[in-house]
């Protein structure tokens, strides 16, 4: 469905820099809502530029469609990635699709294994968010967080089960344990940090 | 200080993704340690993001076939579920996002940022990160110098080579290109002297002699994609073995 927005003529007057501020308000809105109206805007948009790109560096028109599919699935699972401040919805994008691009050609050459796009451009790895935190070992399995979790403190450990597990709100887990908010609060952000010590010291 | 950057031509061909995969590495490594060519790469990336943006030509894109690929492809995206795991935010989000990396061997190697060599360790640029554990053993070649080979699957055969102090690899020219990065040290060649971060490619048309003066030595990676050509001396001897090393 195309969600009665038209291709292009919604887009094609607007100047590129309000549309990067338009844009970028509506990955924004795709990372914290889900919202799919939001994520049709950025797809009518982009979808067929990125298509016409595609077909240009491909020359085959299915593996350019492939290549969108791909790419504009990233941008709707990962939005939550894009930051404004680091660049523009455009170059984010681009970014993305110069990746798959570049993974897909050594897949079609059986090649996938020897250098891969996160090596070059890590553009979707969370870790490399900072360069000076220490990246977190890539794959900590859940009953190593467990066992983590359960050399917490006491305290500490009542209210992260409470918000992470059960799924409360910081202010019902005050009113539950009769402590203030701001406690609640300490805590949580005390347990977290020791759990990312804890993270980055598992090597 | 890093006087020595990749050319215009290879950033650009290195951000639209089409430079070959081994020397992208090398860029990649060098952008690393160079602020510079970082700054380079983003104005490249952005200019290149632009025309992208610019590329749609509206004699194949309204058409109603399109469209309705478009749609489809539109619902099906829409129906994958968020990439983004909220419980304990991003230490799991690495897990979701590259489910087909999961094997034990980066596992084990993924926050190694180090190799070794006589007891000294050397700091690589995340780039090599993942080439870490893709590396031989060290073994000791003419004069003072090491090497360790890095397997690059199908795309041939990098090295790590330290030069020791006053170390030095023969005159030698090249009939392919060699690409060298300095990880750590300095070393002169009678064409320049270069410092850590310095990106140096040579061709065919450049002879040199790479030495080490400095007193801590100096380790290079290095990728060649044809044995080296040894000019002068007793190192011509070394011409027909040179394929089995400075490969």
């Amino acid at each position: 469905m195309l969600v009665g927005i038209p291709l292009e003529q919604s887009n094609s007057t607007i100047k590129p820099k309000e549309c990067a501020t338009e844009m970028s308000d509506y990955l924004v809105a795709v990372a914290d809502t889900r919202c799919k109206r939001s994520f049709a805007r950025v797809f009518n948009y982009f979808a067929p530029r990125l298509r016409s790109y595609a077909l240009k560096q491909m020359g085959n028109e299915a593996l350019a469609m492939e290549l969108v599919q791909d790419t504009m699935s990233n941008v709707w699972q990962k939005a939550h990635l894009f930051n404004s401040e680091k660049g523009s919805p455009s170059t984010w994008i681009f970014t993305i699709a110069r990746n798959i691009r570049f993974d897909m050609l050594r897949k079609l050459q059986n090649r996938k294994e020897d250098v891969c796009s996160d090596d070059l451009w890590p553009v979707l790895c969370e870790q490399t968010a900072d360069a000076n935190e220490t990246s977190l070992d890539e794959q900590v399995t859940l009953e190593q967080i467990g066992f983590m979790f359960e050399s917490l403190p006491a305290k500490q450990k009542a209210v992260v089960e409470a918000i992470y597990i059960d799924g409360k709100s910081q202010q019902e887990v005050a009113d539950e344990l009769s402590i203030p908010l701001g406690t609640v609060k300490s805590r949580t952000r005390l347990a977290l940090q020791r759990l990312k010590v804890m993270l980055n010291d598992n090597d | 200080m890093i006087k020595f950057h990749p050319s215009a031509r290879q950033l650009s061909d290195f951000v639209e993704g089409t430079l070959s995969p081994a020397i992208s590495l090398m860029v990649s490594a060098h952008c690393d340690m160079c602020e510079k060519c970082q700054r380079r790469v983003e104005i490249e990336t952005e200019s290149l993001a632009a025309e992208m943006v610019s590329s749609v030509s509206a004699k194949m894109d309204n058409t109603i076939d399109t469209s309705f690929q478009f749609g489809d492809m539109l619902s099906q995206i829409t129906a994958l579920p968020s990439g983004k795991q909220s419980d304990f935010g991003s230490y799991c989000e690495v897990e979701h996002q590259e489910p087909f990396k999961k094997d034990n061997s980066r596992r084990l190697q993924a926050n190694v940022s180090t190799i070794e060599l006589d007891g000294r360790s050397f700091t690589l640029p995340r780039t090599l990160h993942r080439y870490i554990d893709k590396t031989g053993n060290w073994s000791s070649l003419v004069g003072k110098l090491w090497q360790a080979p890095v397997d690059l699957g199908n795309q041939g055969v990098a090295n790590f080579i330290f030069m020791g102090s006053g170390g030095s690899v023969p005159e030698h020219t090249h009939r392919g290109t060699e690409y060298t990065l300095v990880i750590d040290g300095e070393f002169s060649d009678g064409l320049g002297r270069y410092d850590t971060g310095d990106f140096i490619f040579m061709d065919g048309e450049k002879t040199h002699t790479p030495r080490a003066e400095g007193k801590e030595g100096c380790l290079v990676f290095s990728i060649v994609d044809q044995p080296l050509h040894f000019t002068s001396g007793l190192a011509r001897l070394l011409n027909p073995f040179s394929h089995l090393f400075f490969r």
